[in-house]
């Protein structure tokens, strides 16, 4: 009777070992396990990710001559916009240097920008991150902002030999300060409401009781700047309801963000020039 | 050993065509988690050891490529294992629709402790629910397709690693 009953516990109390040998393990040696595993399954993503660039130059070379044309055409235009942009830009840029320095403030952190492809998108109700096709090898730093042409992206939070993993500022675990378009007073920001068929959302706390957001009046809430890793400015999402915090000194909101955030194929790394 | 390599390599395989489905599904927000398709067949037809590590391993592996605690998935694809390879005997395994089911089951066992694990810190929990009940879903709707797919890749991969020791199991089996 008692042999039996040991026959049904055997795959528990062999567990039960496996576990307890698992806890006593020093934690390099399971750190020195999980990038073994990242990277013996590195490769195959990566090259999932060339091959799907390699189809959509194929689908690209199928277009027209006068397709072609006209897209650079196009392009061409952008382009004398563009420059137009960057003399302003620079001009401006003086002028804040100027600013800078009679007043003697402190210098914001400059960045060198780094584009990567997108080689793998997670969006589970968990957790929301992208892996991306650059890591150690372009010297991606942790903790580097990630940027598109909607705004933030996320914050790199693990870097691999060739691959590096950005979390979105649709994730949970993302908290940042975040200021109004146009008000210097600090909020809190909060990704995590990624309901299925539907942009990801964030929240945002300990927002002043003056400032009113509704559908049809939005507010578009950018980076503060405060904490040193995301430069101010950049673009979080929309403020589309706010409404009175529990402890009603402050209000609280929902936040749309980019429905683009879930389908990008490129972002920007903004790797610090000097972290320190 | 070379057992042990061929269901790992079947593993790594699913875990590559998973995360390449769930990279298309991102623009709709729908993430499948295929936990219980890493389990099912080891704890039905290996032996305690070999299926225990094979499934470790995949645990693993999984734990590798998410964010959390490493070493949680590896946890749930080991009890899991545990609770099926005492109940096999009790089971038909070799009919298809009971590996579907034992599959589906373990999944949702595998999904709730890993989704209460994940859980903590939300900002609203309801919303979460809900939509981890879709992903849910999709998840297992996904199981039924595939499960008899990946039972017959690990059954042909064991056969191709060992033909001896498979032959041999099968026989002592039926």
């Amino acid at each position: 009777m008692s042999l039996r009953r040991f026959d049904q516990a055997k795959p528990f109390v062999t567990l039960g070992i496996i576990v307890a040998v698992w806890l006593v393990l020093p934690a390099v040696f399971k750190s020195f396990v999980r990038v073994s595993f990242f990277e013996l399954e590195a490769p195959v993503e990566v090259a999932t990710s060339y091959a799907r660039d390699l189809q959509e130059y194929w689908a690209l070379r199928m277009h027209s001559n006068e397709a072609l044309v006209e897209a650079g055409r196009d392009l061409a235009r952008l382009n004398a916009a563009y420059e137009l942009r960057i003399q302003e830009n620079t001009a401006l840029r003086g002028e804040i240097e100027r600013l800078d320095a009679l007043m003697r403030l402190p210098t914001f952190i400059d960045y060198r920008s780094e584009p990567a492809r997108v080689v793998r998108r997670d969006f589970s109700g968990w957790w929301q991150r992208l892996i991306i096709r650059k890591g150690q090898n372009f010297r991606i730093t942790v903790g580097a902002p990630v940027v598109f042409t909607g705004g933030v992206v996320g914050r790199i939070t693990e870097v691999r030999a060739t691959t590096a993993v950005v979390e979105l500022i649709s994730s949970q675990n993302v908290r940042l300060a975040a200021v109004i378009e146009g008000d210097t007073r600090p909020i809190s920001f909060q990704g995590g409401l990624n309901t299925s068929f539907a942009p990801p959302k964030g929240v945002v706390e300990f927002m002043p009781l003056d400032i009113f957001a509704r559908p049809n009046a939005r507010k578009r809430l950018v980076t503060s700047g405060l904490g040193g890793v995301f430069p101010p400015g950049l673009t979080l999402g929309y403020v589309t309801h706010s409404e009175l915090g529990a402890d009603g000194l402050y209000q609280t909101g929902v936040v749309e963000l980019d429905p683009r955030l879930s389908s990008l194929t490129e972002v920007t790394v903004l790797v610090p020039l000097n972290p320190d | 050993m070379r057992r042990l390599l061929a269901l790992f390599l079947t593993s790594v395989l699913l875990c590559w065509l998973v995360g390449l489905t769930n990279h298309h599904l991102s623009g709709w927000h729908v993430y499948l988690y295929l936990g219980g398709g890493f389990v099912t067949y080891a704890a039905l037809n290996l032996p305690l050891r070999p299926g225990l590590d094979a499934v470790l391993l995949a645990g693993l592996l999984c734990d590798a490529t998410t964010p959390g605690p490493f070493g949680l998935q590896a946890l749930c694809f080991g009890l899991a294992h545990c609770f099926l390879f005492n109940l096999r005997n009790r089971l038909d395994r070799d009919a298809p629709a009971m590996q579907v089911v034992v599959t589906l089951l373990a999944n949702l066992g595998i999904f709730l402790a890993v989704s209460l694990a994940h859980s903590r810190g939300l900002p609203d929990l309801g919303a979460t629910w809900g939509r981890l009940l879709w992903d849910l879903l999709w998840s297992q709707v996904a199981l039924i397709v595939i499960t008899p797919w990946f039972f017959a890749l690990q059954r042909r991969a064991l056969e191709l690693a060992d033909p001896v020791t498979t032959a041999w199991e099968r026989r002592h089996h039926d």
